[in-house]
């Protein structure tokens, strides 16, 4: 048991964070918001850092490293609210890929060549069951129809790991960005784009087909894979949420009122004091999270589920206070205060928010039926 | 980072689940002759006491005259786990062992380890500790009690309260005012004074909850005359002491506050059918939310917790320990509240809290009404909640005092 990060951990969270504050800077983030740019730019330098194969095996060009390592280039993302594709790309659709135990796209993914998404909500829940998007078996292909809602990435990934359900249960397709209808989403947030993506009699065979509906393993992979996704929502949005503390504290030492600076304010000072320690627990169960998804231990779906909730507990202190002990100045939108606040917020919203993620612990914990 | 333990640490707990499951004293045995203060040892506990010093697992990271085996902090963690865990109490004399031996080891003399912390290490005394006063709180530096040095021994005159276990303790560890005209963090002196001195008495004071069985205790010393060899460390250097002292328990002393509230929701998760049964679907729901609360309030005390203790682990700072005492001990009040209230008007039914033979040391015990007004103690004594939060802000976070 050793709740610290080893020394190759820590200098990647080191290169990471500096990688960022280069070329991510909150310059990139205004431009995104204001549309006078994108997130090209910065993908580029990823790309040719080598990111995007941070998970992906040595065979297939990647790097080969965990969920740990994971956990912590998507937080140093958070925390700079960072517009790039790899929350979408290596937490969704290579988890799923890895999951499905397929080859498919990851050297590509892994060069950067092409992007990708998981395509799962419908109709902005996360747990349809029976999925209302449909897989029709036709011959030796599959054929998908179905709207799928909260596309991450969903006009611009190159791919889409579409799940849909057949006659036998649940199952994972591959699905080409030209073959489905994406419809952008105008979001509080650009740098976490949404999108809803209708599919319209697609037709996905061979290779393509990750997770066939009836296979046995397929909901459990669909979940594992899952599990990755929504530890590395959690560590990027407490990551945020610690920025946006420190932002906060920094504030709080150097404003002044009442002839002296306003975080001698005990009101304050217990304020801030709490928003600390709900930064350290929820990054302490985020870890925690990312440790039972390393180690595959048997307590990751409630850690999974406990560190999304606590994220979104976090966020909601965090975002509150943040912006209320800025006073005036953070309600401003050239402030970049509200970068942080939004992405905090949608941070919580996608993969569940704390009470779905609650309620799912209920069942987990033995205290509910399952839905 | 990692969730598995090294093989080194895994023979270390093994071979101390051997040893206790020889050792231990039997549930029963503890039952028969309860500890009923923080100063009171009964036979079985001074036999335990001595048990576990002679096979150096009293404290484990001390060397073997100490009581111990040169053990890491990794082993003196498990160490306290499996004892939790087999619901052995490692002491009844938790100032004593935890605070006042440290601390004398620390800064005594060779005679004052000989004469006051050896004989608690060997299960043969019991100390309490002496800081607070009625004008002396959370405001503790300044506290009032005079000590003035005549010749070779001192002349103590003043006021003890919510002296733990004074009722039954051998010596107290003393904070006493030796310069009154510095200033009031720099005139403060700790010195050993027997309790059978001539001039000390000590008033108990029944709490809330066990009035029976009171642990709090006044105690008022008019001209009490120790040796001037009493003085521990340096003279008028105790509040430097005391926050060293209370290090060494900031270090280890969060797994015992987190392993009560995971006992604690072991025990609602065992009873939650039943209660919820008598719920309305609506009432459920909303009961089932404040459960599942708790339960993610104790694995982020666990996570957070072995976070800092990673860190102390390295001899580095670990802010995390500063932010546990806050966090486990209001976790472990809202757990015992979430509990009664789902019980409704059941939880009124007076348990009396149940002694299974060291009722003192911080498990949960009583009915869940009962455990909730007794986990106040944790959230008063040793710094209130608002002063961690203070320390947190100012010393943590460098927001500037007032
Ligand atoms: C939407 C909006 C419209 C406005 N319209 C007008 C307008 O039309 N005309 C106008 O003149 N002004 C206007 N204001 C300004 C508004 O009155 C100020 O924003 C407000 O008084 C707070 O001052 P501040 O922004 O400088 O924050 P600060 O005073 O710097 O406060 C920052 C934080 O510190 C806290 N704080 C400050 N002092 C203490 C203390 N002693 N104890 C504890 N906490 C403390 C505050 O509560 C806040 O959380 C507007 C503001 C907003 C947001
Ligand atoms: C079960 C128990 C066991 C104890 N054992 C011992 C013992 O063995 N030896 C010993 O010496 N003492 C012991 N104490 C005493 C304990 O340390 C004190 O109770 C504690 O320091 C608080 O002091 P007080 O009770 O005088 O409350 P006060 O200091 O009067 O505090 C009253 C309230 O005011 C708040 N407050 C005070 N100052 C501030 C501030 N600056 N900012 C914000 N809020 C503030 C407090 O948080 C509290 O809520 C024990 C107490 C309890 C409850």
């Amino acid at each position: 048991m050793d709740f610290e990060f080893t020394s190759d951990q820590i200098e990647l969270r080191a290169n990471a964070r500096a990688v960022l504050e280069a070329a991510c800077p909150a310059a990139v983030v205004r431009a995104v918001y204001e549309a006078t740019g994108d997130g090209t730019a910065l993908w580029s330098r990823l790309v040719q850092l080598d990111w995007p194969g941070l998970t992906i095996p040595e065979e297939h060009g990647g790097m080969g490293l965990g969920m740990v390592e994971l956990a912590i280039v998507v937080e140093e993302l958070g925390r700079a609210v960072a517009p790039t594709p790899v929350l979408a790309t290596l937490t969704q659709l290579v988890p799923l890929l890895q999951a499905a135990g397929s080859p498919r796209l990851l050297d590509e993914i892994a060069a950067g060549a092409c992007t990708g998404t998981l395509a799962l909500a419908e109709d902005g829940g996360w747990h349809h069951q029976p999925m209302q998007t449909t897989a029709r078996r036709d011959g030796h292909a599959w054929v998908l129809n179905g709207v799928k809602s909260h596309v991450l990435d969903g006009t611009t990934a190159d791919w889409l790991a579409v799940v849909a359900q057949g006659n036998d249960g649940v199952g994972a397709f591959l699905v080409p960005a030209a073959a489905v209808v994406a419809t952008a989403v105008v979001v509080m947030d650009p740098t976490l784009p949404i999108a809803t993506v209708t599919l319209n009699d697609v037709t996905v065979g061979g290779d393509d087909v990750l997770l066939e509906p009836g296979d046995p393993a397929a909901a459990l992979a669909i979940e594992r894979a899952l599990q990755t996704s929504v530890t590395a929502l959690a560590c990027s949005t407490v990551a945020s949420c610690r920025r946006l503390f420190e932002i906060t504290l920094d504030y709080a030492k150097q404003r002044e009122q009442f002839g002296r600076p306003i975080g001698s304010f005990q009101a304050l000072k217990h304020r801030l004091a709490d928003l600390y320690l709900s930064v350290e627990r929820a990054a302490s169960l985020a870890w925690f999270a990312a440790l039972t998804i390393a180690e595959d231990d048997d307590r990751r779906a409630i850690a999974v589920a406990m560190a999304k909730a606590a994220a979104g507990e976090c966020q909601r202190l965090v975002v509150r206070d943040a912006l209320q002990l800025h006073g005036g100045i953070g309600f401003t939108w050239e402030h970049d205060l509200h970068f942080l606040l939004k992405r905090a917020k949608a941070g919580d919203a996608l993969l569940g928010t704390a009470a779905y993620h609650r309620a799912h612990l209920a069942e987990l914990l033995g205290l509910a039926q399952p839905a | 980072m990692k969730l598995r333990f090294d093989d080194e640490v895994e023979t270390f707990r093994a071979e101390l689940l051997a040893w206790l499951a020889i050792n231990r004293p039997s549930a029963a045995e503890m039952a028969a002759e309860p500890s009923v203060s923080t100063g009171h040892a009964p036979p079985w506990a001074r036999r335990w006491t001595r048990t576990m010093f002679d096979a150096g697992w009293l404290v484990p990271g001390w060397p073997p005259e100490r009581g111990g085996r040169n053990a890491g902090p990794v082993e003196s963690l498990v160490y306290i786990e499996e004892l939790a865990k087999a619901r052995v109490p490692r002491t009844t004399n938790v100032q004593g062992l935890g605070i006042v031996v440290p601390s004398i080891i620390d800064y005594g003399t060779d005679a004052q380890i000989r004469d006051y912390a050896m004989p608690i290490l060997r299960g043969e005394a019991t100390a309490c500790l002496g800081m607070s006063e009625p004008n002396a709180g959370s405001d503790l530096a300044s506290l009032t009690t005079r000590a003035v040095l005549d010749g070779d021994h001192w002349v103590i005159n003043g006021q003890k309260v919510w002296t733990s276990g004074a009722n039954y303790a051998d010596f107290c560890f003393l904070f006493c005012r030796t310069d009154p005209h510095a200033p009031k963090h720099q005139g403060i002196s700790i010195i050993i004074v027997p309790m059978d001195t001539p001039g000390v008495t000590v008033r108990p004071l029944p709490e809330i909850i066990h009035p029976h069985q009171p642990d709090l205790n006044e105690v008022f010393l008019t001209d009490v005359t120790v040796p001037a060899h009493h003085l521990v460390g340096e003279l008028n250097n105790g509040w430097a002491m005391a926050n060293g002292s209370l290090a060494h328990e900031r270090a280890m002393v969060w797994v015992n506050a987190v392993m009560g509230l995971e006992e604690s929701l072991t025990t609602l998760l065992a009873e939650a059918p039943a209660l919820l049964d008598r719920l309305t679907p609506f009432e459920r729901t909303l009961a089932v939310d404040q459960i599942v609360q708790v339960a993610i309030d104790t694995q982020a005390a666990r996570c957070l917790g072995y976070r800092g203790f990673a860190k102390f682990a390295r001899g580095a700072g670990a802010p995390e320990q500063a932010l546990m005492k806050l966090y486990a001990s209001e976790a472990r009040q809202r757990v015992a509240l979430v509990a009664a209230e789902i019980q409704g008007a059941d939880a009124l039914a007076a348990g009396g809290v149940a002694n299974d033979g060291h009722h003192a040391v911080d498990e949960p015990q009583g009915t869940w009404l009962e455990q909730y007004f007794h986990s106040f103690a944790n959230t008063i004594s040793a710094g209130a909640s608002e002063i961690q939060r203070n320390i947190i802000a100012e010393r943590i976070l460098g927001l500037p005092r007032n």
